[in-house]
């Protein structure tokens, strides 16, 4: 069969079109592209059937494991497919390393070096033993982070664009600068012994359970990595949907009772949203898809990421 | 009552806009008055209580938008009420040395300007349904020179104030506190200088796509 690759603008992205066998899949023609344009490797692709005039709605986006006929509605030996290049792309693990390891590394600078001789403050600094379990539990916290990445996560994409990787180390590179700097201050101001022993123990046991949330939702997507969607379930999913997220900001709000700086708060109530964002989007979709109809179950109902708020 | 509230609408938005019209008519009025009498270190003087109302009557659009009176994105109209705000009371009224900088005659001259016809231009199409096209050119052709004019007056303005910031410790809090809380005002006009820098092009190449859009959709109507 014959496939026609178009931009949105209308040009040919392959002059003449490619050839391919009538039981090719999308993954064959992404490799014979990647063939006859080197810098396009398949991650970097975008193949969409084209949008009928007129008609609304998203765009069919071609899955690789698909075969290519399965997309031709009526002409079954030609098919016109619109390209588009998502731009340079990295896999999610090495975005993830790169912005958590900022963190891992600047907080220790502003703990262990005399930094604020900088900032015009000279002699030697008092330590207080909050400030000591801080910088253990933030480089644990991001420790963990990096570990995850690299031996627990299922990521739905191989690959994010390289522009992500600049924005979001920008992100946690700048506040955990912003952080470390007030935690590890020569003229930082302690809370009381009681009020860091709940926070930290709080954040901990947040942290845990966190762990065990994305131990779950590793176990919802299969090693072939086939992606999809299933109802996440057990554990703190029996009440709320993105419980990984839940579990994370309670662990945030533990080390920010312990520590207590605006700085963390603000970073607090930014990655809050920021979670929040992404957990109604999550929410809305698994409710769309499992809608009850033609033998689906039906998504239970669920708080989506901070009960009893929302 | 749909008809009702339109109503009400069209006429709230078209006094806002031409009570607001008025003030910045008043800035470039005492403005050119003042350089022609007594020169660049006397226009602060004369534009401060217009100019300040003026400027500060402008958070109302934020709200407007955030409610939806008015179809303006909160993204375009937020960091650019936000920079306008930093500069009417963060800079002049903040750093009165400052006032008698010649940048701020070349500020306020390419603010009032800009704003005259943008207020005249809402005003126009809220309260007689239409703006004359020669208008409509002005609103989206003058700030092709009046933005970069009105953001150098700015970012110059920022310069020149910093070691005044920095001298008098204004709005500066230290630590210790118990909320572990600081905040330098001369580094946070740094960062604020700092994001003119990607600021600056993304404001101006935002206004070339609508003037592309409203320039066109003129010639086809």
């Amino acid at each position: 069969m014959k496939v026609t690759l178009v931009s949105r603008s209308g040009r040919e992205v392959i002059k003449g079109g490619i050839e391919l066998a009538d039981g090719a899949t999308v993954s064959d023609l992404q490799e014979a592209i990647h063939g006859r344009i080197k810098k396009y490797y398949p991650s970097r692709q975008r193949l969409t059937l084209p949008l009928q005039a007129g008609s609304q709605g998203k765009p069919i986006v071609l899955v690789p494991k698909s075969k290519l006929a399965d997309y031709c509605d009526g002409n079954a030996n030609n098919l016109t497919v619109l390209f588009k290049d998502l731009g340079i792309q990295v896999s999610y693990s090495t975005l993830f390393f790169w912005e958590y390891l900022g963190p891992l590394i600047i907080y220790p600078i502003c703990y262990y070096f005399p930094v604020y001789k900088y900032f015009g403050y000279e002699g030697e600094r008092v330590v207080y033993p909050v400030q000591t379990y801080a910088l253990y539990y933030w480089c644990f916290h991001y420790f963990k982070r990096i570990m995850e990445t690299f031996f627990i996560h299922r990521f739905s994409h191989a690959t994010s664009p390289l522009s992500n990787v600049f924005r979001n180390c920008a992100y946690y590179w700048t506040f955990g600068t912003y952080i470390a700097y007030h935690v590890n201050h020569p003229l930082y101001t302690p809370v009381g012994d009681l009020q860091m022993k709940i926070g930290f123990t709080f954040g901990l046991i947040c942290q845990i359970s966190n762990l065990y949330c994305h131990l779950i939702l590793r176990n919802l997507r299969s090693p072939s990595g086939n992606g999809g969607y299933q109802i996440p379930g057990g554990f703190l999913f029996n009440i709320v949907t993105c419980a990984n997220y839940t579990t994370e900001i309670y662990q945030w709000l533990g080390f920010n009772i312990a520590t207590q700086t605006i700085a963390g708060y603000v970073f607090l109530i930014v990655a809050s949203l920021i979670m929040t964002n992404w957990a109604l989007a999550k929410h809305r979709r698994l409710k769309k898809l499992f809608d009850g109809k033609e033998g689906r179950p039906r998504y239970p109902r669920r708080w989506v990421i901070l009960p009893p708020f929302i | 009552m749909a008809g009702f509230l339109s109503a009400l609408r069209r006429i709230y938005l078209s006094l806002y806009n031409w009570t607001v019209f008025i003030g910045w008519f008043q800035v470039l009025y005492f403005a050119v008055k003042a350089l022609r009498e007594g020169g660049p270190t006397t226009v602060y003087d004369a534009v401060e209580k217009p100019l300040q109302l003026a400027q500060t009557a402008a958070v109302l659009e934020i709200l407007h938008g955030i409610v939806g009176l008015v179809r303006s994105p909160v993204s375009a109209t937020l960091p650019q009420i936000g920079s306008r705000l930093f500069l009417v009371w963060g800079i002049l009224w903040s750093i009165p040395e400052t006032r008698t900088h010649v940048l701020v005659s070349s500020l306020v001259i390419s603010w009032s300007i800009t704003e005259i016809i943008r207020y005249s231009f809402f005003g126009m199409k809220e309260a007689l349904g239409f703006a004359p096209s020669w208008l409509l050119w002005l609103r989206y052709s003058t700030f092709l020179i009046l933005y970069p004019t009105g953001i150098t007056s700015e970012v110059g303005l920022i310069y020149v104030a910093l070691p005044f910031i920095k001298a008098s410790e204004k709005y500066c809090i230290r630590m210790p506190n118990k909320w572990n809380f600081t905040f330098d005002y001369f580094y946070a006009s740094i960062i604020a200088l700092a994001i003119y820098v990607p600021g600056s092009p993304h404001m101006y190449g935002y206004m070339l796509g609508q003037r592309k859009k409203a320039l066109s959709k003129s010639k086809t109507a």
